[in-house]
């Protein structure tokens, strides 16, 4: 013990000098077990940018996704898991070493079909152990997009990286780099100027100083995109990149756009490449024989040549170099050398990466908008993966439910709607679609089980009548002498806190409805800068015209009403405005130029209007669109007169932002949503934490806070909805708390609920399923400092300090949650040959209040918490308490059972000792003995096993069954547990005066010979020490 | 009191020491001198733990008897009966199942990866790593339990799953006010978990004849508490009959005593 005591003081000595500094905990010191669950959904899964698999391993493969990190399958593809979870979770590519591909693994950052919603990337990074650890590489961390990765076979130091880098603006950062080793240092061994990117980089398969590599000028704006330049061209080298040049015998002149190139593996003399070119008719797949130095047109279907931007894959079958696969909107497949293609089977559209098992070409994997997919016939039937729970929304909602529905739209995965929680977890079948196409902002009417979604540029917002299963269009129309209305491709939408009915719009103008959407009023003018020159979409595309609306722009985005006052109404512009009515629409206020440090015209992610104050909101600003990846977050407290920056050094410095939660009790505690996951301030801003709890740093897109539970609910762009339950402790979190050794936060009571349904759970193998928020007891508290010294326990108490049971305490800095499921301790069974199932039951405390008594050291700490019993409780409280009276009286007959038979055999040992030694009473002895032996056989089991060699239930059983029923149940005592109840005390009960009987006749025959003999009678436990738990 | 002076000593140089200027072996080292000197570690034969572990809201109080030529087994005494939950004869692992309450062989990859590493760890991993053949690597620092950490990586040597050759690696996270680990990590190597990461969570460290030694130790599953095993007896070199390591025969199911 004194070295421990010299241990502390030890440890006293050295903070003294710190003890005067604000306390100042980050991420996961602050955080401690506060931990998020994940609850997908997977069953439409997400975006796929690139599949790897193992050279040699046929059970090994890799998914780079394109919001949602790299996954590793180690079945072949029937489960994945995630292994780059602390970092960028947007993925260019993946590559293995093929000499050590079990160990060293690059990673390249940043989603390669630049669609609009895409995340960035920020570098590159190699593992050298499977995947434990992961390093970045110097020199890559503002590449934005990293394309391809290309390893020397021979030479696994000789590494080509091919970065596209940036898409919203010029970068230097762009092209093809070489290292030959390992990664230590890099050239640039070809760049063609700021915005001309490499976007395949590839190795001829027998001669690795031969390299192809296609160069994309590219870029896209909030308002257009153009594929396409004079500067796209297709190089070769042949000297490991130290010279390279052009190869386009055969292409037309003019413009290219985005290529796509491959080498077949069988033969290396055969390149397919797709482009993009002036002249539609030559656009599509071209085929050299002689590596490149001349070029073929095959091909120019459909298939072949969709939104290059979005897809540019060819990929080989590394057996025949005839069989061709082009990603696509469907995916294409030649069987005779690109002349001719059908489409792949059917599957989730969008294909961006198809690979061939590495032995069986029958067997393919193709990655899509919709998650991994496997071929076992060669293409034509595909099935999903269905562990990958990528989901990308667009944005989330609560509903006030128990347990509350999370609603959300997707990216090219329509809108759904699912439980928080579910019985055996948060299942695919739980979750419910609620609309088609992209899916956007999806919201509960307040009051009515009716759901308001929409698609893509508002073409159709529906309202969804749940209980009559009716839909209606409801989007506002242009009425006449309106001007095109322009709706955002995520066009806002919101529901009143005041009035239920009332449903809010926005495109260039707010509208309002009062009629749940079937007649609208335009409240405002124009609110956007109606900039013409932003408006003109029809040519977006470049070398391919792509008008889908995605480049909608001089729209409305982010539409706040005040919880506080109806006429209160912000509304916030994708071309950057802020504007305000204060009498419900009638005068508008443009606050824009009074915002401070905010480029002009960058994008009004989100409003949120505040609940402590008429005046009080906070904006967030993303100009990532413009390059600019800054976080930008505000608040003001007078009606956006004056307004604050909130954002502090703390946040990663491309950490553009796209949401902010308020929370509704602390002014204080906000959460922010970034591209690099979820940041946390308990100071207003000054201080910002990132969550990484469980937490990738995954775009987070929207946040909402429930009321009743206070658990932060994250609609994330790559891992689907991520929920931190009951945040409720940040509240209490300030400097006095900080500098306490221990603090108790303050609980809500506890509601012990008594759901007791079934959940089957097929399937779940190798389905995902979302974890539930617990129902137990959460006792949370902080500790100033790790406790690793010395003993720590926690207990539960009644209030006169009995003990009820231990928990397991937590011992981290930070804030420690420990669950107490409401139960006590299992009774003491009786010793048997075979185990009674009924004694693994624990009984449930009553409902009141208990202490908690955390013991640290010398130290001990209490709180008190109250447990209340269901609401919804099918019983009423005198026949609750009649079952609790009736589960005591049944443990305790249960435990007098077990001190019976310890009796019994200890005295039964006796009677065999004597047997043994002392012929004189041996006859005594055994007549104890077999007297006991019969009566035993009657309690408890004495043969079999524990499945279908066990011998038929005996007292013990009998009893701990009823114990267990009456225990577990939330019903009242039935009549038939009441009867059994009757038929088992008086077996109890019978056998009692057995042994009572046994014991007075042979029990004291043999008592008087020990005694007569000076044979030390057996020596018993008392009942209280047979009895003693923990 | 040597152990006594060397913890004093050893806080005020942490406190001293610039963090960077650790090595893996120097923090091995502090390790072993805060909890009771190599040399003593060096003469432990053998080892009895007593405990209860907690699973699922049940208790399972067991009784761990190792040696150091890395026999092993584990016995749980529930409601009278008797369970080995894992064993090691010092050729294979064995288990009693759980239906036939019968002693069962575990398969021989399990049996071979066990005798080429965890067998050869006693009385830890760390004591001999180098005579094992395993590598020992810091690679970097970490927060962990809110606590700045060492983080090391301990390369074992490879095992068979399901016919394949896998690296066999765990990090250990080591307070580094204390130097010892608190926190040790495993991506699960086969079977339906295969690629998920197992944590085992040290505190409680307590005096345990001349050691000190964790008597607080919670394993979690993807960080959820899978079972928490609180030890409450720690004893060395205490005499064990060859008997309980070895798989029993298969026995009827007739009559207890």
């Amino acid at each position: 013990m004194k070295k421990l005591i010299i241990l502390f003081l030890a440890g006293m000595l050295l903070p003294t000098a710190l003890q005067a500094q604000e306390i100042n905990l980050k991420g996961k010191e602050l955080f401690g077990d506060m931990r998020a669950r994940h609850i997908g959904p997977a069953l439409m899964s997400g975006r796929i940018n690139d599949l790897e698999m193992h050279p040699t391993n046929t059970r090994i493969l890799y998914a780079g996704t394109a919001g949602g990190g790299v996954w590793k399958s180690n079945d072949g593809g029937a489960t994945f898991v995630p292994i780059f979870d602390d970092y960028a979770q947007s993925i260019g590519v993946v590559k293995l070493d093929p000499k050590d591909p079990d160990r060293t693994i690059w990673v390249g950052t940043g989603e390669t079909w630049t669609r609009n919603s895409v995340s960035v990337g920020d570098g590159l990074y190699k593992t050298t152990d499977g995947g434990n650890n992961w390093k970045e590489i110097p020199g890559f961390e503002n590449s934005e997009r990293i394309a391809s990765i290309t390893i020397n076979p021979n030479n696994t130091n000789e590494v080509y990286v091919g970065v596209l880098g940036a898409l919203w603006s010029d970068s230097e950062d762009r092209g093809v780099y070489k290292t030959t080793d390992g990664g230590k240092t890099w050239s640039k061994i070809l760049y063609v100027n700021p915005s001309t990117g490499a976007a395949d980089v590839i190795m001829d398969p027998k001669n690795p100083n031969i390299l192809y590599a296609s160069m994309w000028e590219f870029r896209r704006t909030a308002w257009g995109f153009n594929s396409g330049g004079a500067n796209s061209a297709l190089y070769k080298s042949t000297d490991g990149g130290k010279s390279w040049n052009k190869i386009h015998n055969g292409f037309p002149a003019g413009k290219l756009g985005r290529i796509s190139v491959q080498v077949a593996p069988s033969d290396s003399s055969i390149v397919y490449a797709v482009l993009e070119t002036e002249d539609k008719s030559k656009n599509g797949l071209w085929k050299s024989t002689n590596g490149g130095q001349s070029w073929e047109h095959l091909n120019a279907d459909f298939g072949l040549t969709v939104r290059p931007f979005y897809f540019s894959r060819i990929t080989i079958d590394p057996r025949d170099p005839d069989v061709v696969v082009k990603g696509g909107l469907t995916g294409s497949i030649s069987r005779d050398g690109g002349k001719t293609f059908k489409n792949l089977g059917n599957m989730h559209s969008d294909i961006h990466d198809i690979t061939f098992h590495i032995k069986d070409s029958d067997i393919m994997y193709s990655g899509t908008d919709g998650g991994v997919y496997r071929s076992w016939n060669g293409g034509t039937t595909f099935e999903i993966v269905e562990n990958l729970p990528l989901s990308q929304f667009y944005h989330i909602s609560v509903d006030d439910a128990e347990p509350y529905n999370v609603y959300g739209g997707l990216q090219d995965n329509g809108s759904w709607y699912g439980p928080s929680s579910s019985p055996g977890g948060v299942n695919a079948r739980d979750w419910n679609s609620v609309g088609y196409g992209d899916g956007f902002r999806v919201l509960k009417h307040p009051t009515k089980n009716i759901i308001y979604s929409e698609m893509q540029g508002a073409e159709n917002v529906w309202r969804y009548d749940v209980d009559r299963n009716r839909t209606k269009t409801i989007q506002p129309l242009p009425r006449k002498g309106d001007p095109d209305l322009r709706f955002n491709w995520n066009a806002p939408m919101a529901v009143s806190h005041h009035a239920p009915d009332r449903f809010y719009m926005g495109s260039q103008f707010l509208h309002k409805s009062d009629d749940m959407g079937d007649s609208w009023t335009i409240i405002s003018p124009d609110l956007t800068t109606n900039d013409p020159a932003k408006q003109d979409q029809s040519k977006s595309g470049g070398l391919s015209v792509d008008n889908s609306g995605a480049e909608n722009h001089t729209t409305i985005f982010t539409i706040a009403e005040s919880p506080l006052d109806e006429n209160v109404i912000w509304v916030g512009t994708d071309d950057g405005n802020i504007q305000l009515t204060t009498d419900g629409g009638k005068n508008w206020t443009n606050v824009t130029a009074n915002l401070t440090g905010i480029p002009a015209n960058t994008w009004v992610y989100h409003i949120e209007a505040s609940v402590h104050g008429k005046g009080t909101a906070y904006a967030v600003f993303d100009g990532h669109t413009h390059g600019d990846m800054k976080p930008y977050a505000m608040k003001t407290t007078d009606f956006g007169k004056t307004w604050v920056n909130i954002i502090s050094d703390d946040i990663q410095e491309n950490a553009f932002v796209r949401n902010i939660q308020e929370d509704y009790v602390n002014e204080d505690l906000l959460f922010l949503g970034t591209e690099f996951g979820l940041y946390v301030t308990i100071d207003g801003g000054k201080n910002w934490s990132h969550f990484t709890n469980n937490m990738p740093p995954v775009a987070v897109h929207f946040i909402d806070l429930q009321k009743k539970t206070n658990d932060i609910v994250m609609g994330t762009h790559g891992r689907g909805v991520i929920i931190i339950d009951d945040i409720s402790p940040l509240r209490e979190l300030n400097q006095q708390v900080l500098a306490k050794d221990v603090h108790f936060f303050k609980n809500k009571p506890f509601t012990m609920v008594e759901d007791s349904g079934f959940s089957g759970n097929f399937g779940g193998e190798t389905q995902f399923v979302g974890g539930n928020k617990s129902t137990a007891a959460r006792i949370v508290y902080y500790l100033k400092k790790r406790h690793t010294f010395g003993k720590m326990s926690m207990e539960v108490q009644d209030m006169q300090g009995n003990k009820i049971v231990s928990l397991p305490a937590g011992k981290s800095k930070g804030i420690n949650v420990v669950n107490w499921n409401y139960n006590t301790y299992t009774p003491v069974m009786a010793e048997a040959k075979t185990l009674s199932f009924g004694g693994f039951t624990a009984p449930r405390v009553p409902a009141g209040k208990y202490k908690i008594v955390l013991t640290k050291g010398k130290d001990t700490y209490e709180h008190i918490i109250d447990l209340e019993y269901d609401k919804k409780s099918l019983t009423s409280l005198a026949e609750r308490k009649e079952q609790e009276k009736m589960t005591g009286m049944l443990y305790d007959m249960v435990e007098d059972l077990a001190y019976t038979i310890y009796e019994l055999n200890e005295t039964q040992d006796k009677a065999r000792e004597v047997m043994e030694n002392n012929p004189k009473g041996k006859k005594t002895a055994q007549k104890l003995f077999d007297a006991l032996e019969a009566l035993k056989k009657d309690l408890v089991i004495t043969t079999g096993d524990n499945y279908v060699a066990s011998a038929e239930p005996e007292l013990r059983e009998k009893m701990g069954d009823l114990y267990a029923n009456v225990a577990s149940s939330y019903d009242r005592v039935s009549g038939a547990q009441k009867q059994n109840y009757e038929l088992i005390s008086e077996e109890w009960n019978a056998a009692k005066s057995r042994y009572q009987k046994i014991m007075e006749k042979e029990g004291k025959k043999f008592e008087s010979f020990l005694e007569k003999n000076s044979i030390d009678p057996p020596k018993l436990k008392t009942k209280e020490e047979f009895l003693k738990k923990d | 009191m040597k152990t006594l002076k060397t913890l004093f000593i050893i806080l005020l140089v942490a406190a001293i020491a610039p963090a960077n200027a650790q090595t893996a072996d120097e923090i091995i080292e502090n390790y072993f001198e805060n909890t009771g000197g190599k040399e003593a570690w060096d003469k432990i034969e053998s080892m009895q733990t007593t405990g209860d572990a907690m699973m699922g809201g049940q208790s399972y109080p067991f009784v761990q008897t190792t040696l150091s030529d890395g026999r092993m087994v584990v016995k749980v005494d529930l409601q009278g009966t008797s369970f080995i939950p894992q064993a090691f004869d010092g050729e294979q692992v064995w288990t009693t199942n759980f239906q036939s309450m019968q002693a069962e062989a575990m398969d021989k990859e399990t049996s071979e990866n066990y005798k080429n590493n965890e067998a050869n760890e006693f009385p830890d991993p760390f004591l001999n790593y180098k005579e094992n053949g395993y590598k020992l690597e810091l690679v970097g620092e970490a927060t962990m339990e809110g606590t700045e950490c060492y983080k090391l990586v301990l390369t074992k040597k490879p095992v068979m799953v399901d016919g394949e050759e896998k690296p066999n690696m765990t990090t250990y996270y080591f307070d580094k006010e204390n130097f010892v680990p608190i926190v040790s990590e495993t991506t699960m190597n086969g079977g339906p978990m295969a690629g998920m990461t197992t944590q085992t969570v040290f505190s409680d460290y307590l005096e345990a004849g001349d050691f000190y030694l964790p008597f607080s130790i919670t394993q979690k599953f993807n960080g959820q508490v899978g079972q928490t095993i609180k030890v409450t007896d720690v004893k060395f070199n205490v005499e064990a009959e060859d008997a309980m390591f070895q798989m029993p025969e298969a026995t009827d199911t007739e009559e207890k005593k």
